[in-house]
């Protein structure tokens, strides 16, 4: 008895010691699965692409099959967390049968999580995703789900084309484009104020502000301040601007050798006359973004070139008393032409078993009653009945409304999408932070930077045209 | 003849029987670690397998594999970055290693003695252990050494003009090493049971040949620690050479690729360029370079290791 007691504990204890192991491997992508498959029949797909349109705040009718389990992962900050579960509780509610998992966090390693899930097939059966990793994760258009398949259940006509081809792959729509961002100049007016100066509204007037913060405010006092990328998309707006030419055109860099180092010519004055602090001196101030940093929240640092889309950011962080205003794109050197891109879309997976469920998410998220809770948290909405109800609901104003409408009127040309190539963009490792980085320790020669970013461009481009 | 045979056949019989039916019963050990040996080989012994076979293919992440060679190795050795990696993660260990062996032994001598309220430090000189790489300790680390943060400050008072911690790089390279320098918990405790292990009537005996608290330190407890220090200076320099963290929260490899760890390009090539080719190499090679290491300090210890059964 005492020896059969024995095994039985052994048993007992090698089973629980195997079911541990097995809860510690992937969660797989069983969840993800729609218990039961949609029976649509092809006359009810046709029924329902009429009616779609109709009936564009659709809820449980639009479900593919009305009951299940899907997974939607998106990044972000509270705000937008709360606001996109607040909108996924009221779709839980309005259909019943459905039930959510909700996977999301801050940006920082994202997209690493991303791409691991991706390769193992793990991946939400909803992703928010970057509008360039269709290029970097689909390259041949097969990543992600094509929403074509399920247009009847999500209602495309909301989508300027234009849009929708820039998420198009070999004829396959693999996301929705969810919103629309551009690079805006932002003056912290009330530092402007304190050095006796109104926001600039050329770069002359920029120029000369550096040397009269210097005096007025003192040596830790800049009008502006840019890290590597931000100093990357300035190089972009400036060359753009003056030249008058994309930044990127037939898979090469558009700018011959000497435009381009008077483009570096250009970032060097804006160090040398005290516009924009060092990028030893950012770095020496730990923080990892502009938000961040006590010197621009305290207005040490008085404006910077950012995303519309994130104005809430930068003025929720400013000290009390700091007024943030949204700056003119300087002409004095040319036609502003800033950077303007899709700034996120989202993606149904390749591996859902459900797609017209997740069509029907999305559905309700993007162009239906979802879109007055998730409002601007993902900043001015591409979709045409999302902007009507925004209208409609007084959401549609304010900074960052401006700011987008802003951009989207000073942007002529139409961005690479491997621009933010990780080769490029990665903040360890990619060519504008190390050319950038050149530049402000080294004070390396400019004709040698516009070598050096040329060969980089040049190379992501060729690299992604094979 | 035939019942000759049939007779032992039937002798047999009995032996066979429980022979067949005892085959868990003799080998129960291996029931108990079937569940280790599964999790091994599938996370462990396959991934270290394959990683091997990928090292020799342009294996990425979305792009599958396309070729296969010794490019990657050879990119190992000629690419100025990868070497940059792995010149810094040899600063990076040779300067970590000692300063937290010497750092944990000498408060583990100082926590062997009988002070009052002794347990109370033990516990506190472990806490930095726990909290190990976190985002916390990343904001902490950086509000210490910023430009104008607390290190700065102090050194300030003092009339002296401190570096820019973050932005340098060599200053950059000395914080990461003084994290984990100052998470020195687990070596400490590993040398406070060595310490106590050492027979007091030793120290007794020299104590009455006139022998003062330093040479006692040196010619009683050192030698007679050696083996604790030996597998100290393994585990820590395996841990060195695999640092992860530090530069993943504190700086992200910068300024300028000056705190970019072996692993943490590992993990750039991997994960954020889904080069796993490439990756699985630069892995393979820091392998090969711990266990030459390794390999060299084992046979070092024959010099310098006492072991008293060996007497």
């Amino acid at each position: 008895m005492k020896k059969n007691m024995k095994k039985i504990v052994a048993c007992s204890l090698v089973a629980a010691m195997a079911a541990g192991l097995a809860a510690c491997g992937s969660s797989s992508s069983s969840s993800s699965a729609l218990t039961s498959a949609s029976d649509t029949t092809s006359a009810s797909a046709a029924a329902s692409t009429e009616s779609a349109a109709d009936t564009a705040s659709s809820t449980a009718d639009a479900s593919g099959s009305g009951s299940g389990t899907l997974r939607m992962s998106w990044w972000g900050g509270d705000s937008r967390h709360n606001a996109t579960l607040a909108a996924i509780d009221e779709y839980e509610k309005a259909n019943p049968g459905v039930t959510i998992d909700s996977e999301y966090g801050a940006w920082s390693g994202w997209q690493d999580k991303i791409a691991t899930q991706l390769a193992g097939n793990s991946e939400a059966d909803i992703m928010q995703i970057n509008w360039n990793w269709i290029y970097q994760f689909s390259s041949d258009g097969t990543g992600f789900y094509d929403i074509n398949n399920v247009s009847d259940t999500f209602d495309l006509s909301q989508y300027d084309q234009k849009y929708l081809d820039l998420m198009t792959i070999d004829g396959h729509l693999l996301g929705i484009p969810v919103s629309t961002t551009g690079r805006v100049f932002y003056w912290n007016k009330t530092t402007f104020e304190k050095a006796g100066l109104e926001v600039p509204k050329t770069f002359e007037e920029l120029l000369a502000d550096g040397k009269i913060f210097e005096e007025k405010l003192g040596e830790d006092y800049y009008p502006m301040a840019c890290g590597e990328y931000d100093l990357t998309l300035l190089l972009t707006y400036y060359m753009q601007t003056k030249y008058g030419k994309a930044w990127v055109e037939d898979g090469k860099l558009n700018y011959t050798i000497d435009e381009l180092t008077d483009g570096f010519d250009f970032l060097k004055s804006l160090e040398d006359n005290h516009v924009i602090p060092t990028q030893e001196k950012l770095t020496g101030d730990g923080a990892d973004s502009l938000d961040k940093n006590p010197n621009f929240i305290d207005g040490h640092y008085a404006g910077v070139l950012e995303w519309d889309s994130a104005v809430a950011k930068l003025t929720g962080a400013l000290d009390e008393g700091q007024e943030l205003v949204i700056g003119d794109y300087p002409n004095d050197i040319g036609t502003p032409a800033t950077v303007f891109k899709i700034s996120m879309g989202f993606a149904i997976s390749k591996n859902c078993q459900d797609p017209k469920a997740a069509a029907s998410v999305l559905e309700y998220l993007l162009n239906g009653d979802g879109v007055s809770t998730m409002a601007l948290e993902r900043g001015v909405p591409v979709s045409k009945k999302a902007q009507e109800t925004l209208q409609a609901d007084g959401t549609l104003s304010g900074m960052t409304f401006e700011a987008n409408q802003l951009a989207a009127d000073n942007a002529p040309f139409a961005l690479s999408p491997y621009y933010e190539d990780s080769e490029l963009k990665d903040s360890s490792e990619g060519a504008y932070y190390e050319i950038m980085d050149n530049m402000s320790y080294d004070d390396e020669d400019s004709a040698d930077l516009a070598q050096e970013l040329t060969d980089a461009v040049n190379q992501v481009e060729a690299e992604n045209a094979q | 003849m035939a019942g000759t045979k049939a007779m032992t056949a039937q002798q047999q019989t009995p032996t066979a029987v429980p022979h067949k039916k005892g085959f868990w019963q003799r080998n129960r050990g291996l029931l108990f670690v079937l569940p280790w040996l599964f999790g091994f080989i599938v996370f462990k012994g396959y991934p270290f397998l394959s990683s091997l076979v990928y090292s020799f293919t342009d294996y990425n992440l979305f792009e599958g594999i396309t070729k296969a060679g010794l490019f990657n190795y050879a990119e190992v050795f000629t690419d100025k970055k990868i070497q940059r990696a792995f010149g810094v993660t040899f600063r990076y260990a040779f300067m970590t290693v000692p300063l937290k062996l010497i750092f944990a032994l000498f408060i583990a001598y100082i926590l062997n003695f009988k002070i009052k309220g002794v347990k109370i430090f033990r516990t506190i000189y472990y806490i930095p252990s726990i909290l190990g790489g976190s985002v916390a300790i990343a904001v902490l680390w950086k509000a210490i050494f910023k430009e104008d943060g607390i290190v700065n400050m102090i050194l300030g008072f003092f009339g002296i003009q401190g570096p820019n911690w973050l932005a340098n790089g060599s200053a950059a390279v000395f914080i990461i090493v003084l994290l984990r320098v100052w998470q020195f918990g687990s070596s400490m405790v590993i040398f406070l049971a060595a310490l106590k292990g050492v027979p007091q009537d030793l120290y007794e005996a020299a104590s009455l040949d006139g022998a003062g608290k330093w040479r006692q330190f040196f010619s009683i407890t050192v030698p007679l620690i050696t083996p604790v220090i030996f597998y100290n200076l393994v585990t820590q320099l395996v841990q060195a050479f695999q640092e992860f963290n530090g530069p993943y929260i504190i700086t992200q490899g910068g300024p300028r690729g000056a705190t970019t760890l072996v692993s943490l390009l590992i993990y750039n090539n991997a994960f954020k360029k889904y080069n796993m080719g490439l990756a699985s190499a630069e892995a393979w090679v820091l392998f090969i370079v711990l266990m030459i290491f390794t390999a060299i300090l084992q046979w070092s210890q024959k010099h310098w290791v006492y072991y008293s059964d060996e007497d």
